[in-house]
């Protein structure tokens, strides 16, 4: 088994510490030099008694998927286990209670599903966590001793982390943790015949590290952090509710200002304001705190003014499913507002481009005096990655006000129609440098005008930045086969990794195929998707939406006839599916 | 006093029916020992090391602990909670009783509560368990008491029906010793009915209790019975007793399933058989031994052939030579252990043997003490409960009233025989039994012993048993052994209580129970005897009248103790003792 | 007319699966639930030593997949124990906490290795294999040691010799005079059979038996009463089978050796029968009880136990079912007596 690839679940209650098993057994695993990737659901009110599932792939090689269906299924608690098993796989292993206080009823107790195939390993945990720990709370960690007595991982080692995740707490607390792994692992050990073949001693992981585990709400934070990020304002929603909460306690810290808003109006307003005054700024939110912000982003650009939003999408619209993910907003992203308005759009496809994202997203903002949006979504904004510490922006990236110079200010032109498109601009407060900044068209000296000459001047140099922003973007990611190739796949957001996991898989069958997928929506690298297309007998765009917003988009790029794959299914996109496209149509 | 439903706040003698019931109903192993010893607190004084006291404990209601702990039939294991399916096994309740009588100091003092003397006499005919335990009582009572025995030594059945190599004849002679010493005047060698006869008896004392056991052996009634090396299970066991050495040849076959039967196959192994068989009517799960006695025949290579009745043994110039058997099948039958056996037609076999022991159970013989007593069936009639009979100062205790039962029905029914006996000599009640309620601050258990497994008891190999010599086969605890055997003990005295006026009805409590033993219940109904019934369970919050703890159901775990965010949950120790009524 | 009844079938072996079968295809209707206590799907057992050979795979090993049950509706319960049984109830206790109800129940739980009182001493040294589930567990060591002790006499003793002799390993046999099973030898046989595995290259110990086991860094330091000594990678015992039935003791379902039935395979509770190795039926023409050995008896009273629940009057018919070949002599006997 030299490519260890695990997916497991646990399943429990809330409040059973599912959540924070999967935690603990991810930070683990990628100390010990393992790519994980986890994605947790749990209940949709924040305190209640709901289902839990802590969701971690584990691999040796890139993880850029946490997988449709689980190779182990922890159980804490039998019914919600129950509704785990249809995507546990045809040889999963679940390990599970064997010992509950109490009898289940009739096809109440997990175990009894298990369709052959699948290995069952009974671990006592209550009554180990009773014996460990003197109470059936630690449950959790009696499962990971099992877990960790059945995939041979160092037991010692495994103390170590969890000690070091324990570090600041009582005593007594780390104790009966430790105890209570030791006991589900010693027991598990003595008790157990193992018959799946899983191991993780002697896959020859690679060299134990010090990493960052975060999601994709965590690195945007960091990023924007790191870029100098002086105000967020922002109200609350869900999927973007964990930036506001980072952003809450640690820009204070640095100075900087956070401020909860009554609506989300109000937060891209703070944001422009802000931006107008020469500091980075940003807000986030979701698709529909974002449709609230669609007339001040047209503000943004009209006045060129640094913004920048991030937009963690769900399922839509209106309200619609909060805790689901979906790639639906691209269409608002794109177009929302009123008016010829040129913004950008980015839309980081992994966890630890999410913090590169943010960096660029405030620099070009500043830079182009604009409108940035940062496209994530419920998945991204959820999954947890291993990540190497970021190292700190490049300096170029920080500072970047284009500003006049002094012998301009006498007759300072905020908006001097230029090559590029910027023009330079004054921070308030400067000598000389007054200036109009208005939503309605004006001249370059920002006075209102409607004629015709000015607002066709002023759009096209509204238009121009794209060129000079095209010019620093991340250039898309393109793997699988080389040449020409049966299969193209075009993916965008959090679905690039499982196209390109799928496109992998799929060559690995003999299928040739290779994958295109693109941080930068807007401006899009239209001619790397030409040349790309070129040498792909089919194209594949899989999104998670309805209408195939992406789809839509890149065709009037390519003119060609396009395979969708659009699934509305609430999670994330599953290289599976795409993989099973691939081979009906190649 | 109406203690029951209030909570007790310092301790308390409660004659409260619904105590009784309590006490009755939460202490399985207690309410079914015929003695009602009091196990959770022998077993707990164990766990503290005092094994004297604990020694003491058991002395209350049997006198002779030492023989008990070694060859009672344990009723009360059956009943022990630890051992309801889904908690284990039983706590070794006996084999602790054995620990307290071994591990105590060799200087331990034996305690009494002695009555002045009643200038009263009282003859006790037979010096088996329950006339022993009668003249015991008598005794400290303060009546002069003379036994009548008619073998030369002491103990009845124990002394001449239970093999050395499970009841070391020193164990049993001390605590014999030990009620002789009160004052008992034991006269062996006498039979009455032959040397003396009850009537004289009966004017020389102010009472007479007959003990005089089963001693006449049931017969198979089939042709071949009377051939030599058959022998009456009794007779046999009597002869090995005594010191001899009946001829068993190799290859021996024993019928009848009961201890009689173990002891008999097991003796006749160690006389040199190299084959012994049990035969047995029905099968090994309806034999009336207990597991551990199963084990240790296996052990020794004897093997149960089930399903079998004789039909007639076989001999040649008079001596065995084997025996005609039928198949039989189980069939229903309305009374327990529920199963009858019948034999089949035409299904004869024969099996070789070289002596045939029958034991089949024994039955009493009142007609040989005198034929004015009165009888139903064989054995002797007495009054419900009082052990009287029809007969002025005539009483009766132990297997000759109530037919072949275990050892420690015998004392306990010697005992209760005592008490009327007094009742009549004294006119009135001197010992009433009460329940003592104690509070206690703790749960005083760990949760962690609820996981320790049955302590084995260690025994001799093989070859050491078949040895000359006797030697006792179970080796009894090491004070280790018994410390962590004793730790297994639920404590099921300690009855765990909600307090309803300070309880919130979180229902953490419920969340934390290890088994269905906290309840939203409707209401508690009472039963005739004035004790509460079984709880009116309901699911539904609006008919909830209370949280209540299952004390039948409850294993004393602590957990809901622990967790309470109230602290409305007490436990009280509460303990079937007798007082002394004029105190 | 939708039906309500649950049949319930303890076993997946020849004896659980045609018991399912026969319901499913006279009964339409009711559900069906097989219990295994093993893991793995229906499979041959006579092919397990080719499979240790490693001369068949896991496939052919197999009777048929898992598929097939889905088909019939019949639900397949693998790796889940009967802890005990309440036949006044009509539930079963699972091991892993769950209860479970039927309306009618067939045992057919089989029957495992016995070790018996002679050895039993020596429990803690000795391998014993019956199950896929065991040679899955041992296989690693079977492969790798080279050195066989096996204590043997039963019918499965010869076959895994056999085996073991074909993968090149030395073997040493201790031959016990009372685990011939399932019925006794006779000296003629005896020696037939000792005869043909010594042509083999076993050595055979024959009236002897073992009087030490040591486990030193080397192996088993075996030592054998007649003062045969040597050292062993593995002792494996083979002395006969007895009937898996410790869930059903003390449920009120009469047990002997194995469960007791009429000669419907019906047990003291009308809903609930047993059929294959765990039955114990009385049998006239001997005028003893019987167990039955094999895959073809035990098909045949799935069968019949399945019929008769569905109230058919079958009656079970103890003549041989297959004649037995062991080393060089046939024994026309499929069954054995329930007696030691």
């Amino acid at each position: 088994m030299s490519d260890m690839d695990l997916v497991v679940e646990i399943c429990g209650s809330a409040g059973e510490g599912t959540i924070s098993a999967g935690e603990i057994l991810s930070r683990f695993m990628s100390e010990e030099g393992y790519d994980i990737m986890s994605f947790d659901s749990y209940p949709a009110e924040i305190r209640g008694f709901g289902k839990c599932v802590a969701h971690t792939r584990v691999g040796r090689g890139e993880v850029l998927t946490p997988g449709k269906y689980s190779d182990v299924l922890i159980a804490l608690n039998d019914i919600h286990a129950i509704g785990q098993l249809p995507v546990l796989k045809e040889k999963g292993i679940l390990i599970y209670d064997n010992k509950p206080p109490k009898y289940h009823l009739e096809d109440q107790s997990v175990v009894g599903w298990l369709e052959p195939g699948m290995i069952p390993y009974g671990i006592p945990l209550t009554e180990l966590s009773i014996k460990a720990s003197g109470n059936s709370k630690a449950r959790n960690m009696v499962a990971l001793g099992a877990f960790s007595a059945l995939f041979g991982i160092d037991k010692t080692s495994f103390i170590e982390s969890v000690k070091r995740r324990y570090g600041k707490k009582k005593q007594d607390i780390i104790d009966s943790n430790v105890n209570s792994f030791l006991e589900g692992y010693t027991w598990t050990l003595e008790h157990v015949r193992k018959i799946d073949p899983f191991r993780f001693d002697g896959t020859g992981a690679a060299v134990k590290r010090d990493q960052l585990i975060i999601n994709g709400n965590e690195a945007t934070a960091m990023g924007a952090l790191a870029a100098g990020l002086h105000l967020y304002a922002g109200y609350p929603i869900t999927p973007a509710t964990k930036i506001m909460e980072i952003m809450s306690k640690e820009l204070p810290k640095k100075g900087g200002i956070f401020l909860q808003t009554e609506d989300e109006i109000s937060s891209i307003a703070h944001v422009i304001g802000a931006g107008y005054a020469g500091k980075r700024a940003m807000t986030g939110t979701s698709g529909p705190g974002f449709c609230l912000m669609s007339e001040f982003t047209g503000l943004a650009v009209m006045a060129e003014v640094p913004a920048v939003i991030v937009d963690s999408q769900r399922g839509g619209p209106s309200t619609g499913m909060p805790t689901k993910h979906e790639q639906s907003d691209l269409n608002i992203a794109l177009n929302g507002g009123s008016g010829d308005c040129p913004r950008v759009v980015i839309a980081p496809t992994q966890v630890d481009e999410c913090y590169q994202a943010a960096v660029l997203a405030l620099y070009i903002a500043e830079k182009y005096q604009t409108l940035v949006i940062l496209l994530l979504d419920f998945f991204l904004s959820n999954s947890i990655k291993n990540m190497d510490h970021p190292s700190p922006p490049d300096p170029k990236y920080l500072n970047t006000h284009v500003l006049p110079d002094d012998g301009d200010l006498p007759d300072f032109k905020r908006y001097k129609i230029t090559d590029n498109g910027i023009s330079p601009r004054t921070i308030p407060g400067k000598t000389g440098g007054m200036f109009f900044a208005t939503g309605l068209e004006h001249d370059e000296r920002g006075k209102p005008v409607y004629d015709t000459k000015s607002h066709t001047l002023m759009t096209e140099k509204r238009h121009r930045k794209h060129a000079g922003i095209a010019a620093e973007m991340i250039a898309p990611h393109i793997t699988g086969c080389e040449g020409a190739v049966d299969i193209g796949v075009v993916s965008w957001g959090s679905s690039a990794g499982a196209a390109r996991e799928a496109v992998a898989h799929a060559t690995a069958k003999g299928i040739k195929a290779a994958c295109f997928s693109t941080q930068f929506i807007s401006p899009f690298p239209e001619q790397a998707l030409r040349d790309f297309s070129k040498r792909c007998k089919k194209i594949l765009v899989p999104e998670m939406n309805y209408s195939g917003q992406f789809a839509n988009m890149i065709a009037r790029y390519m003119e060609r006839p396009m395979e969708r794959l659009n699934m509305v299914t609430g999670l994330p996109m599953a290289s599976e599916d795409i993989l099973k496209k691939i081979e009906e149509i190649a | 006093m109406t203690i029951a439903s209030e909570t007790v706040k310092t301790i308390v003698y409660s004659t409260d029916p619904r105590d009784f019931g309590l006490v009755r109903k939460s202490i399985p192993c207690q309410n079914a020992c015929p003695a009602l010893t009091n196990i959770p607190g022998y077993i707990r004084c164990i766990h503290e090391g005092r094994y004297g006291r604990s020694y003491e404990l058991n002395r209350m209601a049997n006198i002779l602990p030492g023989v008990l702990g070694r060859i009672c039939s344990r009723p009360c294991e059956l009943y022990c909670r630890h051992g309801e399916s889904d908690l284990g096994k039983p706590v070794s309740i006996c084999s602790l009783k054995r620990s307290a009588a071994d591990l105590k100091s060799p200087m331990h003092r034996i305690m009494e509560g002695l009555y002045s003397p009643s200038g009263k006499k009282v003859a006790v005919v037979g010096a088996g368990p329950a006339g022993l335990g009668a003249a015991h009582e008598l005794s400290v009572l303060g009546h002069r008491v003379v036994i009548y025995e008619a073998f030369e030594k002491p103990g009845g059945m124990l002394m001449y029906g239970i093999p050395e190599f499970r009841l070391p004849r020193d164990v049993l002679m001390l605590e014999i010793e030990n009620i002789l010493r009160l004052g008992v005047d034991l006269k062996t060698g006498v039979r009455v009915g032959r040397d003396v006869s009850l009537d004289s008896l009966l004017s020389e004392y102010d009472a007479v209790v007959l003990s005089t056991g089963c001693p006449s052996p049931n017969n198979l009634n089939v042709p071949g019975e009377d051939l030599e090396n058959v022998y009456p299970g009794l007779d046999f066991m009597e002869r090995v007793n005594r010191g001899e050495k009946p001829y068993v040849g190799k290859n021996v076959m024993v019928i009848g399933d009961g201890f009689t039967a173990m002891d008999c196959a097991r003796s006749a192994l160690r006389l040199g058989a190299s084959e012994v068989k049990i035969n047995i009517r029905k099968t090994e799960e309806y034999m009336p031994i207990d597991e551990q006695e199963k084990h240790e025949v296996k052990f020794e290579k004897i093997r149960f052939y089930s399903l079998v009745d004789t039909k007639r043994i076989i001999g040649e110039n008079g001596r065995v030579t084997g025996i005609e058997f039928l198949r039989t099948k189980l069939e229903y039958s309305p009374v327990p252990p529920y199963r009858t056996a019948s034999p089949m037609p035409d299904s004869e076999f024969i099996l070789p043997a070289d002596s045939v022991i029958v034991a089949i159970g024994q039955r009493s013989d009142p007609a040989s003490i005198s034929s004015r007593i009165k009888v139903s069936g064989s054995r002797i009639l007495t009054a419900d409960d009082r052990f009287s009979t029809d007969m002025e100062g005539l009483f009766a205790a132990g297997d000759c009233m109530s037919g072949p039962a275990n050892v420690i029905s015998a004392i306990a029914r010697g005992r209760k025989c005592a008490l009327e006996v007094d009742e009549y000599l004294t006119r009135g009640k001197r010992k009433i039994q009460v329940v003592r309620l104690d509070p206690v601050p703790s749960t005083d258990r760990d949760r962690s012993y609820d996981f320790i497994s049955r302590t084995p008891m260690d025994t001799l190999d093989f070859d050491e048993r078949v040895k000359p010599g006797n030697k006792e086969v179970e080796k009894g605890y090491s004070e280790e052994q018994a410390a962590i055997e004793a730790k297994r003990c639920y404590l099921c005295s300690l009855t765990y209580e909600i307090d309803t006026k300070k309880c919130i009805y979180c229902s953490a409590c419920i969340d934390v129970a290890p088994r269905d033993c906290i309840k939203m219940i409707a209401g508690v109904p009472v039963s005739p005897d004035g004790s509460l019934g079984d709880f009116n369970e309901t699911v539904k919050w609006n008919h909830v009248a209370a949280i209540a703890i299952d004390n039948e159901r409850c294993i004393r775990c602590g957990q809901c103790y622990e967790v309470c965010p109230m602290d409305c949950i007490h436990v009280t120790k509460a303990e079937l003792i007798e007082l002394n009524k004029e105190a | 007319m939708p039906s309500n009844d649950h049949y319930v079938i303890i076993g997946n072996g020849p004896a659980g699966n045609h018991a399912a079968d026969t319901l499913r295809e006279n009964d339409g209707e009711a559900r069906i639930t097989i219990l295994s206590q093993e893991s793995v799907l229906y499979y041959y057992k006579h092919k397990l030593t080719e499979y240790i050979k490693g001369k068949t795979g896991e496939k052919e090993l197999t009777v048929r997949p898992s598929h097939v049950y889905k088909d019939k509706r019949i639900r397949l319960r693998l790796g889940q124990e009967v802890e005990r049984i309440d036949p006044l109830e009509n539930r079963l206790y699972l091991k892993h906490m769950e209860i479970m109800s039927y309306t009618k129940l067939i045992i057919a739980s089989g029957a495992s290795p016995r070790i018996l009182p002679s050895v039993s001493n020596f429990g803690k040294y000795l391998a014993l294999l019956s199950s896929y589930t065991d040679v899955l567990n041992q296989l690693p060591e079977i492969r790798k040691n080279k050195r066989f002790l096996v204590l043997g006499g039963d019918l499965i003793s010869f076959k895994f010799i056999r085996m073991l002799k074909d993968m090149g390993k030395d073997v040493d046999c201790l031959l016990y005079a009372d685990a011939f099973w399932p019925f006794n030898l006779t000296t003629e046989m005896a020696d037939a059979a000792s005869e043909s595995l010594r042509k083999s290259g076993v050595r055979v110990l024959s009236e002897d038996g073992l009087k030490a086991v040591k486990q030193t860094d080397q192996g088993f330091d075996v030592m054998t009463e007649k003062g045969h000594g040597a050292i062993y990678d593995s002792i494996y015992a083979f002395l006969g089978m007895v009937p898996n039935i410790s869930f059903v003791l003390g449920s009120g379902i009469d047990t002997d050796r194995g469960i007791l039935v009429d000669d419907h395979l019906k047990t003291n509770f009308d809903n609930v029968y047993a059929a294959g190795d765990c039955a114990q039926i009385y049998n006239p023409d001997i005028k003893s009880y019987w167990l039955s050995v094999g895959w073809k008896n035990a098909s045949v009273q799935g069968e019949v136990a399945a019929m008769n629940f569905l109230g058919a009057g079958h009656v079970i018919n103890p003549s041989p079912k297959k004649i037995l070949n062991v080393e060089g002599f046939t024994v026309d006997t499929s069954w054995w007596e329930a007696f030691e």
